[in-house]
């Protein structure tokens, strides 16, 4: 008998016990274990196993794990490792029979990663996180499952680390260390080596400073730092790790957000990037984040030195003028001044930077109202154009891309600009769209009649021979059709067309305009160097690629068969003519119909097929003569023959853009119908003639339609081009553009708009920030609308109920109107005759004194000219009632939604249905009562004023109401309006002063006066740091005062917070205020204040 | 009178005895000549309207001078001219004339407008619309058949010698409320428009006057034509010929043709940046 046998024999009651299976457990184990355990230590094993079982309740199955594993240890423990193996289990027990049987369980395998000395640290780790309750030992037991696959990807110390972490989280969630726990050996799997332990120092640093995240950073962590260069992970992590350790929540979110933008980065300036973060993060870890997230951006617009430069220009105001919170705002991409050194490095020139002065420059050049536009706004409009980045023109203005970043320089790159511009000028002003069928040219005669009376015969003919009935004639819409339709393949006509019309364009401006044709040429080269290949073309194709490259003035690019240079050197001396002084579109339309009859002969076959390869063409073809070929040369012959290429039109030169003269013509066909000053016949056009030219034209690619529904794809477009041409030309198209809200604004009807839903007009200002001492650029957005009206009655209630003061206000005000007179005395000349100065100067002449005759006065009329605009607060605070707001100016609980509209909603709810009562004299109603009296002093002055109200909610949302416009009229309208003053939300006064600002600079008068009447301080969601700061919202208030004072603007600020004193003087500073005390004054005080103001 | 006094350095002539002795360069656009001709044949009033530097006071020289040759006197004096620039503060009396005190005394001045009356020249009133109302009312009398001018303080009626006749301009460019001539006035002349002159003429105009080489002037003329593109669209007037006249002289001195044009053109046209970066490039665009 085996002494396996026997031992189990020996415990044979002791086993049986436990279930069925543990004798066999054991069995086998001491069948596994006995020639490699002296007998000694053969027993001591058994008798831990059988004391493992023993000691509780369901540690027979610890028990049950320790004979399994067994044979898989003792191998490589040994008798003494043995021993101490099942101490540790025996210990473990003790604590949990559950957390026992994981670690023997996991023990196999957890050896084949540490030493068998190690055993004890391992466990000791998973001991732990072991607190006693089940949480904590189900925990434990997953730290012995995961073990075993941790341990072959990380050392026993980092997995202590990780423990640390785990162990961490248990203080606040179970649950999500649980987790943790169980994700990390995927995780830990999937990192490289090198980058597993930064993965884990930063996870530590994001376990103290936001828990909460660490589960987030576990499941996207791997993959965001995927994208990092790998030697610069580890750098990367510990950076994030510090900057976490600083800025607490915000760490991860930075760090996600930052990754996420590094992997956008080439990886070769991952180091470079990293390093220069490492310097932010000494002064400011969040500047160093925010660096990374907007490289992507700003690598967009600079090149590496000047990103650098900039990056350098951040960095001095973190260093040298020691302000973190202004460095963060710049790298933020949230300050004037990071703009503004983004537009002062950047080569690349924005369209929206340029578009006014493009505008005005090609108004003067072609004599029209042009507007200059994106390209983007016109393929929006789906009438035909389909290219985004090029420049063109459909005849009422030039579109152009939205930027240019062509050049290596800001000033060249805003020279293709011009260039774009001059040449889309050109086709207006040398006239590419007013092409008459069949006249002639200044070089070229006409030939186009007779040519479509063979074309017809031809048709007849053929139609005669093959018995296919001829198509239905339609007649064609415009001149530019009826000319196309003479050619079977419409797409070569229009690309010979182009070409000749554009080179015609070139060689006009280079004439006219002598400045601009050294960047013509500039671009022309550039051109040539950048065209497609040659050789990849078929023969038909590379001849008009040659015309195209020789229209360029580059013909050493030109590459053409030998064999057919006669082909070649006549369409060239051709596309010549075009060139000559005073050729006008019917010669390019001749040259193209003279081109056209050769090329159409050349067979579009590849490069092996054709005769000879693609050589340079000799130098003779620089200089070709201008002519048209001769009648007799007659069509080429001897053409290489193989199987043909699709043909295609080479792509246009950037600088020339697109070019549709047949839509054109369609479109300013259309149009002139629509005006009636069409004076040709006056058939209006047919949906079938239009349809016709639609499905015909080689301007729009049939791909844009969606197939199979060809003809509702063709009527939509059709709509939209009819739309289009009911447009009226050019200017008025500006204000969708409003780059700045530079949007004109007259007043707008001032009637009947009570039924429609207010349209808004959007204004973006910049604000101040005066931690970063920057602005914010276009950080706010201003809605005006005009405001609701109301009922009349308001008004006319209050003129009754103040009726006394209305007449005393009324007669101060037209008392103000004489000291308009003002005498001018002591003058050598004048209206009238000083008599005192008169005898003074008579006394002195004879006393011989001598002086001079200066006794005359004259009046000059100084014609007043003083435009004002009230803006009332209109927040919600002003629903305060008189007397509550008297009781209570400490408790300043002003309202703060915590960014939840809905919280204030119920608020406002609740105090309106209150209000439904018994209405209290509120704040507002001050206001508005202030306003009538205010209104009617100054109708009696007649001086120019507008009133606005404020209020809105957030930075993008700042609502401002119009009353009255400066320029309106007083009517009933704005009665209404009065009435509908209503307390709405926030305080943002900051963009409410600057719009105003804006709308009092479009005035013309000579005094300006801006008044502001509020209740209290200025206060928003998001107008702050965070939610209990004022410091903000009073900085920015102060700066746009400063703002209207540097316009020539006098701004005076009226509040009824009596509390206001103190952020009044900082927001003030040596700016007109005043608080109102008795509330029930502001009536009264608002005319006199104004009568100050108006007559200093 | 009084005769030319030459004394070192200048000249000084009474208002009424200046004479335009040579012929000044104008060079016609159309049949004007032929009106002002008519018309002062005929003692109609006239009225010059257009756009400021086109010719106008020009113009009037031209045909002084002119007038004065086909006199028939030959080298006998012909028609003087007396310009009177207009301005806000311009009185009745500052046209008419005053009393001064002298001494103890005393005495009447006769302004310009009576000067012109009474010596038969033709009365230049630049810029009418600039003056004030009461002095548009006061010529009235004298541009109907009475040909009167009232000398109110003095209690006297000046009768029009021969050769009198009125000719104001204005500039119809900044007509705004406060600034258009009265019905009354106007329906009182005869009007002649001007404009800039078309470009061949305009490049005429400036390589006469400035020397400049006439392909630079013809450059100028272009310019010209585009700038004046943007009236109304950035733009209250147009380029006058005088700047062109200027741009053309500092061209031909030496100064390059960008930055003749910059000072004498750009800058003179107006103070808004935007619009001052606009023309600049349409220069750049013309001149290398």
């Amino acid at each position: 008998m085996s002494r396996a046998t026997d031992l189990s024999l020996r415990y044979a009651t002791e086993l049986k016990g436990y279930g069925a299976s543990l004798p066999d457990d054991f069995l086998a184990a001491a069948n596994a274990l006995e020639p490699r355990l002296p007998g000694a230590e053969l027993d001591a094993w058994a008798q831990a196993g059988i004391d493992l079982a023993a000691s509780s309740l369901r540690a027979w199955e610890a028990a049950a794990e320790y004979f399994r594993a067994s044979p898989g240890v003792v191998e490589r423990l040994g008798a003494e490792g043995m021993r101490d193996w099942s101490r540790i289990a025996a210990e473990l027990s003790q604590r949990s029979s559950l957390m026992a049987a994981a670690f023997l369980k996991s023990t196999p395998e957890v050896l084949q990663s540490i030493r068998p000395g190690d055993l004890e640290a391992w466990s000791q780790q998973g001991d732990r996180l072991c607190r006693g309750n089940w949480k904590s030992i189900a925990l434990s037991s997953l730290y012995f499952q995961v073990s075993p696959s941790l341990l072959h990807n990380v050392s026993l110390e980092a997995l202590g680390r990780i423990v640390d972490i785990v162990d961490s989280l248990t203080e606040r969630s179970y649950e999500l260390a649980t987790t943790c726990l169980e994700t990390a050996p995927s995780i830990f799997a999937s990192l490289p080596v090198p980058d597993r332990e930064p993965f884990l120092r930063f996870a530590r640093a994001v376990a103290r400073a936001s828990w909460a995240d660490i589960r987030l950073y576990f499941e996207r962590g791997p993959k965001l730092i995927e994208g990092i260069a790998p030697p610069e992970r580890a750098r990367y992590l510990d950076l994030a790790a510090r900057v976490t350790a600083e800025v607490g929540r915000q760490g991860f979110p930075l760090f996600s957000d930052a990754a996420q933008a590094l992997g956008t980065m080439p990886l070769e300036l991952h180091a470079r990037l990293l390093s220069f973060a490492e310097r932010l993060s000494v002064g400011s870890p969040i500047a160093s984040m925010e660096y990374l997230k907007s490289a992507p951006f700003v690598s967009s617009r600079l090149n590496e030195a000047q990103m650098a430069k900039w990056a350098e220009a951040g960095s001095n105001i973190l260093n040298e003028e020691h302000n973190p919170e202004g460095a963060e705002a710049y790298f933020r991409l949230e300050s004037a001044r990071a703009e503004d050194m983004l537009a002062l490095l950047s080569a690349r020139v924005e369209l929206s930077n340029v578009n006014q002065l493009l505008r005005m420059y090609a108004q003067a050049l072609s004599g029209e109202p042009v507007a200059v536009q994106s390209a983007e706004a016109l393929v929006d409009r789906n009438i035909g154009w389909v290219t985004e980045s090029g420049a063109t023109t459909e005849g009422n203005a030039i579109y152009l891309p939205p930027y240019v970043a062509t050049f290596e320089e800001q000033d060249a790159n805003f020279q293709v600009y011009k260039v774009f511009t001059t040449h889309q000028t050109g086709r207006m002003e040398f006239g590419s769209f007013v092409y008459e069928f069949g006249r002639d040219g200044a070089h070229a005669p006409g030939t186009a009649g007779r040519r479509e009376l063979q074309v017809e015969e031809d048709r007849v003919n053929r139609a005669a021979e093959t018995g296919v009935p001829m198509k239905e004639y339609v007649a064609p819409v415009t001149a530019m059709q009826r000319f196309f339709n003479m050619f079977e393949d419409r797409s070569l006509i229009l690309g010979l067309f182009t070409i000749a019309e554009d080179t015609r364009i070139d060689a006009q401006t280079g004439r006219e305009y002598g400045g601009i044709r050294r960047w013509l040429r500039v671009l022309q080269e550039h051109e040539a160097n950048h065209r497609p290949p040659v050789e990849l073309m078929g023969l038909r194709q590379a001849y008009m690629e040659n015309l195209l490259r020789s229209s360029l003035g580059a013909p050493e690019t030109m590459r053409w068969p030998q064999s057919l240079n006669e082909y070649l050197r006549r369409g060239i001396a051709a596309l010549k003519v075009v060139e000559l002084e005073g050729a006008t579109v019917q010669d390019s339309a001749e040259v193209a119909q003279a081109i056209y009859d050769i090329a159409v002969a050349i067979p579009n076959v590849p490069e092996s097929y054709a005769d000879g390869k693609f050589d340079a063409v000799s130098e003779d073809m620089y200089q070709i003569a201008p002519g048209m070929p001769g009648e007799g040369e007659g069509a080429p012959n001897n053409m290489p023959g193989g199987e043909e290429m699709e043909f295609e039109n080479p792509p246009q030169p950037e600088f020339r853009g697109d070019f549709k003269p047949e839509l054109v013509q369609l479109m300013s066909k259309l149009k002139a119908q629509k005006d009636g000053s069409d004076d040709g016949p006056t058939a209006p056009l047919t949906k079938e003639q239009l349809m016709e030219l639609l499905q015909n034209s080689a301007e729009i690619s049939l791909g844009e339609w969606s197939e199979g529904d060809l003809d509702a794809s063709l009527g939509a477009f059709l709509e939209n081009i009819e739309q289009e041409a009911a447009k009226p030309a050019g200017d008025q198209k500006q204000s969708d553009q409003a780059d700045g809200g530079d949007t004109p604004d007259g007043g707008k009807g001032d009637g009947g708009e009570s039924d429609l839903k207010p349209e808004i007009d959007w204004f973006y200002y910049d604000e101040w920030d005066f931690r970063a001492s920057d602005y914010r650029p276009r950080w706010t957005r201003v809605g005006e609308r005009f405001s609701e009206q109301g009922d009349g009655e308001f008004y006319q209630e209050t003129l009754r109920k103040y009726h006394g003061l209305v007449m005393e206000t009324r007669r101060q005000f037209e008392l103000m109107r004489p000291e308009s007179f003002k005498k001018i005395k002591r003058l050598e000349d004048g209206d009238e005759l000083d008599l005192d100065l008169a005898i003074e100067f008579h006394v002195d002449k004879k006393a011989g004194v001598g002086p001079q005759a200066r006794i005359y006065n004259r009046r000059n009329k100084v014609e007043r000219d003083v435009a004002v605009a009230f803006l009332l607060d209109m927040s919600a605070s002003t629903d305060e009632e008189i007397e509550k707001q008297r009781q209570k100016y400490d408790t300043n609980d002003q309202d703060d939604f915590d960014g939840d509209p809905r919280k204030y909603f119920q608020w406002l709810a609740a105090r309106r249905a209150k209000n439904a009562i018994e209405p209290p004299k509120r704040i507002i109603d001050l206001e508005k009562e202030s306003t009538v009296l205010i209104v009617e002093a100054l109708e009696a002055i007649g001086d120019s004023y507008g009133i606005f109200g404020f209020s809105g909610y957030g930075r993008d949302n700042v609502e401002f109401h119009v009353i009255k416009n400066l320029d309106e009229q007083m009517s009933e309208t704005i009665h209404k309006r009065i009435d509908k003053i209503e307390p709405i939300r926030s305080t943002r006064m900051g963009p409410a002063i600057r719009h105003t600002i804006h709308k009092l600079d479009e005035f013309d008068a000579k005094v300006k006066i801006l008044i502001l009447v509020s209740d209290g301080r200025p206060q928003d969601h998001g107008y702050g740091r965070d939610r209990t700061e004022k410091e903000y919202a009073v900085h920015d208030t102060k700066q746009a005062l400063l703002e209207a004072k540097r316009k020539g603007i006098t701004p005076f600020l009226i509040t009824v917070d009596k509390e206001g004193h103190d952020y009044l003087k900082q927001m003030c500073d040596d700016i007109g205020y005043e608080v109102v005390d008795d509330l029930e004054t502001l009536p009264r005080r608002l005319p006199t204040l104004y009568r100050h103001l108006a007559s200093e | 009178m009084a005769l030319a006094t030459e004394q070192a350095g200048f000249k000084q002539i009474a208002v009424e005895d200046f004479r335009i002795t040579e012929e000044p360069y104008y060079l016609p656009i159309s049949d004007e000549v032929e009106l002002f001709e008519t018309a002062y044949r005929e003692r109609v009033p006239v009225l010059l309207k257009g756009p400021t530097g086109a010719g106008k006071t020009r113009f009037v020289e031209y045909m002084s001078w002119r007038l004065h040759n086909r006199d028939g006197r030959g080298h006998e004096e012909g028609v003087p001219l007396i310009t009177v620039a207009c301005h806000e503060d311009l009185t009745a009396s500052d046209l008419v004339g005053r009393y001064l005190l002298e001494g103890d005394e005393t005495r009447w001045i006769d302004g310009p407008i009576a000067r012109a009356v009474k010596n038969g020249a033709i009365c230049y009133l630049d810029e009418i619309v600039e003056a004030r109302k009461d002095t548009t009312v006061l010529i009235h009398p004298l541009t109907d058949y009475r040909r009167l001018l009232p000398l109110e303080k003095r209690g006297e009626l000046l009768e029009a010698a021969d050769g009198f006749l009125l000719v104001m301009s204005y500039n119809p460019g900044y007509q705004s409320a406060l600034k258009d001539l009265k019905h009354s006035t106007r329906q009182r002349f005869i009007a002649i428009e001007f404009d800039y002159p078309p470009r061949e003429q305009e490049a005429q105009i400036i390589a006469k006057e400035s020397g400049v080489d006439p392909a630079i002037a013809n450059d100028l003329a272009k310019l010209a034509e585009k700038v004046r593109n943007l009236k109304e669209h950035g733009l209250g007037e147009g380029v006058s010929t005088r700047l062109l006249v200027y741009a053309g002289k500092l061209i031909h001195d030496g100064i390059s043709p960008r930055r003749a044009c910059q000072v004498s053109i750009v800058w003179a046209l107006t103070d808004d940046l935007e619009v001052q970066r606009s023309i600049e490039e349409v220069v750049s665009s013309i001149f290398e």
